[in-house]
């Protein structure tokens, strides 16, 4: 299992309480003291909506259990029971019938750029990669997210509540990532997911060589990545020396400068901020394996990996969760020894095993590419059904960016953050019908006063309106 | 245990396809899609004699056939893909394996064609033929002209003689895009497409009077004149990249005025004027998995494109991509969950393509005496868990392994044998 020393220490003091209300004043503390700040906490706050009950349904937990014939009960934002004898009673319960129909937890993207790269794909929207160092660990994905991204609702649409949003992968450290929610927020503040830890990205081999080195300036090799990184870590450690030196009333009693950059990397140090990490080769990731244990972190997930099947024991061991596609390979060196099983073989190793988009298109089909990367462990002769593969894209994700106490799977007391797919969610044909963030409605397909529209698309879209009243071809 | 047996199962069929070029292949208890009259046919037998399709029928017997037991699996002609860059790109980011297009070119750029360029031993085109692909029609990107050059239809054996049909169509792209190579205005993209032509029928006009010299200096090369004589001639078509509605109605109007024989590509706007692409005859190609509105241009891209289009009496086609052209499939699976008709999604990407490039005669139709060029799969090919079980050109069984399997057998047991570099 993959714990995190963050989700153990914050979870301690919310045990059974609830993560959906007002939970900006409880963001947990990064140092040194920007936790007494109430700058960029979370200020999402889950919809209110009536109890509902879907019986009828085939649910896939993401426990490892498919129920036939099944009910699920949520009210004021929360699980309350799943099973095959739920209670129907009860005031203001709305009851939807699905048979025929399947649920699973909403679909969680552990990288996505939705926001940070928002659509039309213009140069002066375009806010994910700050190209100008190879150490950017100073700058916040959610200090660029357009909340008006008409991605962020293609996304619903294909069942996703949530999502980490990171920052680009020119840089060693590109900056911290967020963890939102995929709901409607004027700021990105409202859609933040209450305790969510932050990640922090960073990028191994082709791309920071490739930006800075073809600059003429270091890193330029593989070697200079980690150097870059090393020294960077080496760095964190003094100056959370001296914070801790401070805090214990060391020294002459005047706390250090700020440093925003060395506060992210001093936070994963502390095991607050998580490691997100771009890396394709499986010998690279084994070279970052070696640098968290020389700076004592952890890697918590390597991201696009590729090559994750060479070293998918190693991974396990590591208790390092890796993110992956389904098939995507051969647009750069790195990405040339895809193989379609590897998710699979990754997960048949005992690690944590993820499905992963950085697409605004793969975001929407997320459950379709774990039913391929299902289908090629099958092919191998594995025996994955849809049970299963179901926590790639849910609880596996969870886990991957540090939020599996709270949601990723459909157990009493998680958020209730659940879709309702027309069908199998593991076919072609399958489309989200509804999806619940937080136990409410935020997407109906057949009702268009229940499918959010940016700012964007009003006045520019002719076909938002044409498809009103469930209009269907 | 069971695994193995397949794999050898799968090995022997393959050692018996490469023992005679001459196969006669009997596919026993499949469902057809014929993409004929006939429709789709259960429980049927197609027989394989000389690289042609013999019969089709129930009960047929053949002796010393290689027997493909299809009971529960589908039978459809093998895709073809379009648009992508399968032998011209080994790995994108490397520049020494890419002739995907040319950067800058002094030019035109109408003329260059592809046929010596692609590589039949690309790794790409086993993966994609294993993946079902059997034909595909590549094409260069556009550099910083607005003619990226001549397409050429390829057939996926990965034999030196892959070429089906060459310079099979011209590409050219207007929009944001054509505008940015030329000041930044369509205005002036217009004027250069417009010239272009222009000075391409001056030569038609006056072939001999040019090559002597007695002409005036045309402004472009003459063997781009002579390419964009072909597209004149309506030898070929001129296929355009455009994406809004009224730059689709722009390049529809050039084409009526010049009489060419025009295809649509992208058409992200194309459903808000299909009746108008519908009218003038033009078929589009496009991708039914893209629906982000990344570009100004492209403001109501919608999932729903195809259907609208094909409602409107538009010929559909589906855009593939270079590494995976083969998933060309799940999107026209998208296309058919957003209401296009599954029997046009499957013709999206076999016979649509062939009625517009060529090979409709002998190719995307399972019936008698057309080519043996098709797919036999373990289930609904439209559908993610479904693959590719056999793929047969020409008529011969072949090879479905790739380097991605390769890889695979070596890593897949590293737990009991960290001695990979000797698996071979």
């Amino acid at each position: 299992m993959l714990v995190n020393k963050f989700s153990k220490s914050f979870l301690a003091a919310f045990v059974g309480a609830a993560f959906l209300v007002g939970c900006g004043e409880d963001e947990p503390a990064v140092h040194p003291k920007d936790s007494d700040s109430q700058a960029f906490v979370s200020q999402y706050k889950a919809k209110e909506y009536h109890p509902v009950l879907i019986k009828n349904a085939t649910i896939l937990t993401a426990t490892g259990k498919k129920i036939e014939n099944g009910s699920i009960l949520f009210s004021d934002g929360e699980i309350v029971e799943v099973g095959t004898d739920v209670d129907e009673s009860g005031d203001n319960l709305e009851i939807i019938d699905a048979q025929g129909k399947w649920v699973t937890p909403g679909i969680i993207d552990v990288h996505s750029h939705l926001g940070v790269y928002p659509a039309p794909g213009v140069e002066s929207s375009a806010d994910g990669n700050e190209m100008t160092a190879p150490v950017t660990a100073d700058v916040w994905a959610e200090h660029s997210v357009w909340p008006q991204d008409p991605q962020f609702q293609l996304a619903i649409a294909g069942g996703v509540t949530a999502m980490q949003i990171l920052p680009g992968s020119a840089n060693l450290v590109g900056g911290r990532g967020v963890t939102l929610k995929n709901v409607p927020g004027r700021s990105v503040m409202e859609m933040k997911f209450p305790n969510a830890p932050y990640g922090l990205k960073m990028a191994c081999g082709e791309n920071p060589k490739r930006v800075y080195g073809g600059k003429g300036q270091a890193p330029m090799t593989r070697m200079g990545n980690v150097a870059g990184y090393r020294k960077a870590w080496i760095d964190a450690q003094e100056y959370m020396e001296a914070w801790d030196n401070y805090e214990a009333g060391m020294g002459n009693g005047k706390a250090p400068k700020r440093d925003l950059r060395l506060e992210s990397l001093a936070g994963v140090l502390r095991g607050e901020i998580l490691i997100q990490n771009h890396c394709y080769r499986a010998d690279e990731m084994a070279v970052m394996m070696d640098i968290a244990k020389e700076f004592d972190f952890k890697v918590t997930t390597f991201h696009h990996a590729v090559e994750s099947y060479k070293i998918a024991d190693k991974l396990a061991e590591n208790e390092v969760c890796s993110a992956m596609w389904s098939d995507w390979w051969g647009f750069k060196q790195e990405a040339y020894d895809m193989v379609p099983s590897n998710v699979a073989l990754v997960d048949k190793a005992g690690a944590c095993a993820v499905v992963h988009s950085d697409s605004a298109t793969v975001i929407q089909h997320l459950n379709k590419e774990a039913a391929k990367a299902m289908a090629s462990g099958n092919r191998l002769g594995m025996d994955i059904s849809p049970a299963h593969a179901i926590k790639w894209i849910t609880i596996n994700a969870a886990k991957a960016i540090g939020v599996e106490e709270q949601t990723g799977s459909l157990e009493e007391g998680k958020m209730a953050d659940i879709v309702l797919w027309d069908g199998n969610p593991f076919s072609v044909y399958t489309k989200a019908e509804k999806v619940f963030v937080d136990g409410a409605l935020m997407y109906d397909r057949k009702d268009a006063t229940k499918q959010p529209v940016s700012d964007l698309r009003l006045g520019t879209s002719e076909f938002n309106q044409k498809t009103q009243k469930g209009s269907r071809l | 245990m069971k695994f193995l047996v397949k794999t050898i199962a799968a090995l022997l069929m393959v050692a018996v396809s490469f023992a005679s070029n001459a196969q006669t292949i009997l596919i026993k208890n499949a469902k057809v899609h014929t993409q004929t009259s006939a429709g789709v046919l259960v429980d049927t037998d197609i027989l394989i004699e000389n690289g042609l399709i013999r019969t089709i029928g129930e009960g047929l017997t053949a002796d010393s056939a290689l027997e493909i037991n299809a009971k529960g699996k589908v039978v459809t002609p093998g895709i073809f893909a379009v648009m992508n860059q399968v032998g011209l790109v080994e790995i994108g980011a490397i520049a020494g394996t890419n002739d995907a297009g040319v950067e800058e070119i002094d030019g035109l750029g109408a003329s260059l064609s592809v046929d010596e360029v692609f590589n039949p031993k690309s790794t790409l085109i086993p993966m994609n033929r294993a993946g079902g692909v059997t034909r595909t029609l590549i094409k260069p990107y556009n550099g910083t002209s607005l003619f990226a050059g001549l397409g050429s239809v390829m057939d996926m054996s990965g034999d030196y003689d892959s070429l089906i049909v060459s310079d099979v169509a011209v590409f050219a792209t207007y929009g944001e895009y054509a505008a940015s190579l030329n000041g930044g205005s369509r205005a002036a993209a217009l004027r250069d497409l417009e010239q272009a032509f222009s000075q391409a029928n001056e030569y038609l006009d006056n072939a001999g009077a040019v090559k002597s010299g007695e002409y005036r200096e045309l402004d472009y090369s003459l063997s781009d004149l002579a390419t964009l004589g072909r597209v004149l001639d309506q030898e070929i078509p001129l296929v355009v990249s455009v994406n809004r509605a009224n730059d689709i109605l722009t390049v529809l109007d050039f084409a009526k005025s010049h009489e060419l024989a025009l295809v649509l590509e992208g058409a992200a706007e194309g459903w808000k004027v299909a009746d108008k692409i519908s009218k003038a005859g033009v078929p589009v190609i496009l991708n039914p998995m893209d629906n982000i509105p990344s570009s100004f241009e492209s403001l109501n891209k919608r999932y729903e494109n195809a259907a609208l289009l094909n409602k409107a009496g538009v010929r559909v086609m589906f855009s593939s991509e270079t590494h995976n052209a083969q998933n060309v499939r799940y999107a026209a699976g998208n296309a058919v969950a957003y209401g296009l008709p599954y029997d046009k999604a499957l013709a999206a990407m076999t016979n649509a393509p062939a009625k517009v490039f060529g090979g409709a005669s002998n190719y995307g139709k399972l019936m008698p005496g057309f080519k043996a060029e098709l797919v036999v799969w373990s289930g609904d090919p439209l559908e993610v868990t479904t693959h590719a079980e056999q793929v047969i050109i020409d008529g011969k069984v072949t090879d479905m392994m790739t380097r991605s399997k390769r890889l695979e057998q070596r890593y897949k047991d590293i737990t009991n044998d960290n001695n990979t570099y000797y698996r071979k």
